[in-house]
């Protein structure tokens, strides 16, 4: 049995089509995470599996439960963390948390010190008797996630779990959410974060407009791109170093596309970097322009999403 | 049960502590009644015992005020965020409903406790049952008036500011238009017909027939719980409605 199952899951907004028509599944025990850009529907999704949002139509079933029928049961054995946590302006974090823990039925005995440590773990220990509004935007993300990780449901939903959050909070939060899965819980994490979804996911599905346009292991999607390796030049800047030279360099055998990646940088997809990186440098050596690097990578997830939907995928380097 | 509790607890707790704003409204109605009540009182003659007609008028806006309140409040949950978050919860929708009518019910009794004391030692004479009907009354009228608030939720769900803008305005409107301060037949012929829309009417007068006013200065009771009733119940309704809308995804004022 599958943790999630939606067929052909379909939300409308008035006139906005969130989703179009989703097939989508996550086997239990698994990191799924939803790889899209804004306003590709994961929030929606998101939502809809936690029964707070109603699909216009098709089906979701959460551990063999249906959303529409069973909502009660499916949010006994559910978490959500909320892409944006408000509405508390007057409650401090660990009277939120205390509240959290008690409702979602975390024994009395325990939930002083889980949500100690918890605390303590995210660094939101010394900010325990703030005003939630005096919170700082990472501050209260933590608190959302800090929710989920006392709660430990079996199926734990994060909505991209460390926006705004500096990187060691972040590595922090992705340890956390591995723990959690490595103690048998289902997770799904909604992110437009191509890091984010490399170190979390053990499947990857990439949402564009409402529709799964892919769902493979992190290494399978990466395989599937046609010229599966990626070289990176850096170039001396110089005379010889011309437009001429860029066509000439795409031109070469094996090019599936080559971009330029900065000043005197250029990005190539290439079906084969052994046989691709000699032809290169000849090719440098006659047009006397002189290599400064070259390295050879493997694709990220932006080159998947690249690959599948034809689009960039605008990620936020705020770490 | 246990859950209900603890959902209302974690917001009342906001509020009571401390109970500040419950004990100034303590002291305006002991000031307004015992010095306005009793002036005022004097000067009409076409009622024998004004300052209680008044005390229990007073009582009926400070109901009024706690309905509008916890209507608002309902709203502003689901404007905030703060209701998906509950909606999140592992408990019946039902029971979250129960617990926000449990808040304002719990804020109302605490509203109303010395108040409604001071006016029945001042009437001096009524009974237990009579005393139990005026207070059920109260509640009823509070979560009439509750509902009214989450009705008007639907009409400016655009704006928040329109919200407020239109349930401060109209809150004036239906506390001037109503018997909370005169009886219907001392109104200007006017006036009358339009005090009849108003819930407080209903409230207030069904409140001092059973305290024991003279029935000739108030309206009928037929009606008045029959409009009570009536109002009680679409608030359930128009509950159940906004909560059906936000899960469907449609922004609420
Ligand atoms: N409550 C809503 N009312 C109207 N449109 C909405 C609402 N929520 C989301 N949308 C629209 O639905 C689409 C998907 O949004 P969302 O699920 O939030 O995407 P994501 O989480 O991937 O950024 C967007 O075009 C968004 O503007
Ligand atoms: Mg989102």
């Amino acid at each position: 049995m599958y943790a999630v199952e939606t067929q052909n899951l379909i939300k409308r907004y008035g006139k906005t089509h969130a989703l179009k028509g989703l097939d989508f599944t996550v086997n239990p025990k698994e990191i799924m995470v939803l790889l899209g850009p804004n306003g590709s529907g994961k929030t929606t999704l998101l939502l809809i599996l936690a029964t707070i949002l109603k699909p216009t139509s098709g089906t979701a079933k959460v551990m063999g439960l249906d959303v529409a029928k069973q909502p009660t049961k499916i949010r006994q054995i559910l978490g959500i963390s909320f892409q944006e946590a408000r509405g508390f302006w007057r409650h401090k974090p660990a009277e939120i948390l205390h509240f959290h823990a008690a409702i979602c039925g975390v024994p009395k005995s325990e939930r002083g010190a889980k949500i100690e440590e918890i605390m303590k773990g995210l660094e939101l220990w010394e900010a325990r008797n703030k005003l939630f509004m005096h919170l700082s935007g990472g501050q209260t993300k933590r608190l959302e996630v800090s929710k989920l990780l006392i709660q430990r449901p079996r199926f734990a939903i994060f909505d991209e779990p460390s926006s705004q959050v500096d990187l060691r909070g972040k590595r922090k939060i992705w340890g956390e959410i591995h723990k959690l899965r490595d103690e048998g819980s289902t997770i799904l994490v909604a992110t437009n974060e191509v890091r984010e979804a490399e170190y979390l996911a053990d499947k990857v599905t990439v949402l564009d407009q409402g529709k799964s346009v892919v769902c493979d292991t992190v290494r399978n999607l990466k395989d599937k791109i046609a010229g599966g390796d990626v070289v990176e030049l850096l170039l001396e800047p110089g005379p010889n170093n011309t437009e001429e030279l860029r066509e000439e360099l795409s031109m070469i055998e094996g090019t599936v596309n080559l971009v330029v990646a900065g000043e005197n940088q250029y990005r190539a997809h290439v079906s084969m970097a052994e046989a691709w990186v000699p032809k290169m440098t000849s090719l440098c050596y006659e047009r006397k322009a002189r290599l400064l690097s070259v390295r050879v990578t493997e694709p990220s997830l932006d080159d998947v999403f690249l690959h599948f939907t034809g689009k960039v995928l605008e990620t936020t380097t705020n770490a | 049960m246990h859950d209900i509790i603890r959902l209302v607890w974690f917001d009342l707790k906001h509020e009571l502590r401390p109970p500040v704003w419950i004990i100034m409204e303590w002291i305006t109605f002991t000031i307004q009644l015992g010095i306005y009540g009793a002036l005022i009182s004097q000067l009409v003659t076409g009622i024998s015992n004004y300052q209680q007609f008044y005390a229990i008028g007073f009582i009926v806006m400070m109901t009024f005020g706690i309905g509008s309140h916890t209507g608002r409040h309902f709203v502003e949950h689901a404007h905030e965020g703060r209701l998906p978050y509950l909606l999140s919860l592992p408990i019946s929708r039902s029971k979250l409903f129960l617990s926000m009518a449990l808040q304002g019910g719990i804020e109302l009794a605490l509203m109303i406790s010395v108040p409604l004391a001071i006016t029945l030692a001042l009437i001096g004479n009524f009974t237990f049952l009579s005393v139990v009907g005026a207070i059920i009354t109260l509640f009823v009228l509070g979560f009439g008036v509750a509902g009214l608030m989450l009705g008007l939720s639907f009409i400016a769900f655009k704006s928040a500011d329109i919200y407020t803008a239109i349930t401060v305005g109209l809150s004036s409107i239906i506390i001037r238009f109503s018997t909370v301060l005169y009886p219907l037949m001392f109104l200007p012929p006017s006036y009358a017909p339009v005090a009849l829309l108003s819930p407080l009417t209903y409230g207030a007068d069904l409140v001092r027939l059973l305290l024991g006013f003279d029935p000739s200065i108030l309206l009928d009771p037929i009606y008045a719980v029959a409009v009570l009733t009536a109002l009680a119940v679409s608030t359930l309704g128009l509950g159940m409605l906004l909560l059906q809308r936000l899960v469907e995804g449609v922004k609420s004022a």
